[in-house]
């Protein structure tokens, strides 16, 4: 007479060879168990048998408090830097995206007031300082336009109050990206220290946020890291046969934006190649090697 | 009018030029994910949007029976965040249960405030791919669905119901040819599949989805 021993979420089951239950126990139970009975490990045929006996109303409601447990401290403990990484990287896109619309229209609002200064000065981020910080009289003194000629109304106090309180909001989102960027730069430093030398910690980031995770980037070959975010191009080379991208977030990539055209696609290759290498030294754990990896792409392709 | 007219619980809407179809709601008074909810003496239908659901769209397409039952055991892979496994909560009802999984922990954190509603469902963070990692968290099934946008999908499939699927049990299986092979035309991948899946099981219905979902089709297999 063999007999049978299971475990599961439920506990410890002792089945007979016709698989009837003989005895059961809690999880934690599973050693007393098992030196009550000399029961063998099913074999898969078997197994199957013990699935089916599990399939009755009386143990779903088990099955549901243990599984929703369980899944909870998966989902719990899935949480790692990586997700941080992903998180705050999408916030600094979706500040760009959010500040570029604003700006637009804080520059179409402004113009009315001012539109020679809006014109002479092109960083959106000094712009919105300077324009808090001094009214109009004195920046049109500081672009030397006389008053009588420029363009702009002369606004009441309340309108222009509320023309600066859209700019006092663009500032401190200005200043929100910053900060996030020199948290990534903080995480980027500690979590994968070779990839953020090698592809710089935004590139590096935005890397792992497109593949989903640290390990995926790694897992990834490098002509799949050269591509990532040209999946578009890929796509489409692939279904109708027109030019293939050479490269996807690595053209922003300092090698490769100040590089000619002509050598975008022999640095994107190396490069992604290099990358692909430093991001399984940071997944393992390895030493750091990210500065050398660097400095041999830059020699090959000294930036003038 | 909702009326029945399957032998499985699946209502219709008639009288409109677009059919729509409903099922019955375990818990009245909760839609799921922004679903239209109909009263009708005293029962509650949710309707079912063959646009998120590949089950609906094939029961759209004309397949006559899902063989779903109530009272079944249901292994769905790739859940997702539950919008069709709300529904096939509905059709196994009180006395049915799903085992729902996927990989994803974005998705299955939804999937668990579904199951914290529905008594019927059994959220699984897992790998379909890696059925020995799982198996102690269910029991076999009468039904087995899987929609995982996987390359090796029917490789994950077979080994599913080898082991979960039981003798003469059925199983679904969304393909969606464009994980498989983007460059390939999709009927040219779905008769690969249809030829590997008759290897081992008895294919017993074939539907393709379009309009409602692009490129997909979904088989109706019955174990040998």
């Amino acid at each position: 007479m063999s007999k049978y021993i299971f475990a599961n979420i439920l506990g410890s089951f002792v089945f007979d060879e016709g698989f009837n239950l003989i005895d059961k126990g809690q999880v934690e139970d599973a050693e007393n168990i098992a030196k009550r009975h000399t029961a063998v490990i099913p074999s898969d045929d078997e197994i199957k048998k013990i699935l089916e006996f599990f399939k009755r109303k009386e143990f779903f409601a088990e099955f549901h408090k243990k599984n929703i447990e369980l899944t909870k401290r998966q989902i719990r403990n899935s949480v790692s830097d990586d997700m941080l990484i992903i998180q705050a990287i999408g916030c600094i896109e979706d500040i760009d995206k959010a500040a570029n619309t604003l700006i637009k229209r804080l520059r179409e609002w402004y113009c009315l007031h001012n539109p020679e200064f809006s014109e002479k000065v092109s960083s959106n981020e000094r712009f919105s300082e300077l324009i808090i910080a001094k009214d109009r009289k004195e920046l049109l003194k500081e672009i030397s336009v006389p008053e009588e000629s420029s363009m702009g109304a002369e606004l009441g106090k309340g309108d222009v109050a509320q023309i600066l309180l859209l700019a006092e909001h663009l500032k401190s989102l200005y200043i929100l990206r910053k900060k996030q960027e020199e948290y990534i730069e903080n995480i980027m430093k500690k979590v994968c220290p070779n990839l953020s030398i090698v592809a710089g910690h935004l590139i590096g980031a935005k890397l792992i946020e497109k593949a989903g995770g640290i390990k995926r980037l790694m897992e990834f070959p490098a002509s799949t890291v050269q591509l990532l975010g040209a999946e578009k191009a890929l796509f489409r080379h692939m279904r109708t046969g027109a030019r293939a991208p050479k490269h996807g977030i690595i053209h922003k990539h300092p090698l490769i934006s100040k590089s000619k055209r002509k050598e975008h696609g022999k640095i994107a290759r190396a490069l992604a190649d290099k990358i692909s290498i430093a991001v399984k030294i940071d997944y393992f754990k390895g030493e750091f090697i990210g500065d050398r990896l660097l400095l041999g792409l830059e020699e090959r392709f000294s930036v003038k | 009018m909702i009326s029945k007219s399957n032998t499985f619980e699946v209502y219709e809407e008639s009288g409109k030029r677009r059919k729509s179809i409903f099922t019955k709601n375990l818990v009245p008074g909760k839609s799921v994910y922004g679903e239209r909810l109909i009263s009708q003496e005293g029962v509650e239908y949710r309707e079912w949007n063959p646009d998120k659901s590949k089950i609906c769209a094939a029961i759209l397409k004309g397949c006559p029976d899902i063989k779903m039952r109530k009272g079944d055991t249901v292994l769905y892979l790739g859940a997702a965040s539950g919008t069709t496994v709300s529904h096939v909560s509905d059709i196994v009802g009180e006395s049915g249960f799903v085992f729902a999984l996927d990989f994803a922990p974005r998705v299955v954190r939804d999937l668990v405030f579904l199951c914290e509603t529905r008594e019927n469902i059994a959220p699984m963070l897992e790998d379909a791919n890696r059925p020995e990692r799982y198996i102690s968290r269910l029991s076999q099934a009468d039904i087995i669905f899987q929609d995982i946008a996987q390359k090796s999908q029917v490789d994950i499939f077979l080994k599913n119901i080898n082991l979960f699927l039981k003798k003469g049990g059925f199983a679904m299986l969304a393909v969606k040819s464009r994980s498989i092979d983007v460059t390939k035309n999709p009927r040219e991948i779905f008769k690969r599949v249809r030829e590997q899946l008759e290897k081992e099981l008895i294919i017993t219905d074939y539907r393709e989805l379009e309009p409602f979902q692009k490129d997909h089709c979904l088989f109706i297999c019955k174990k040998k």
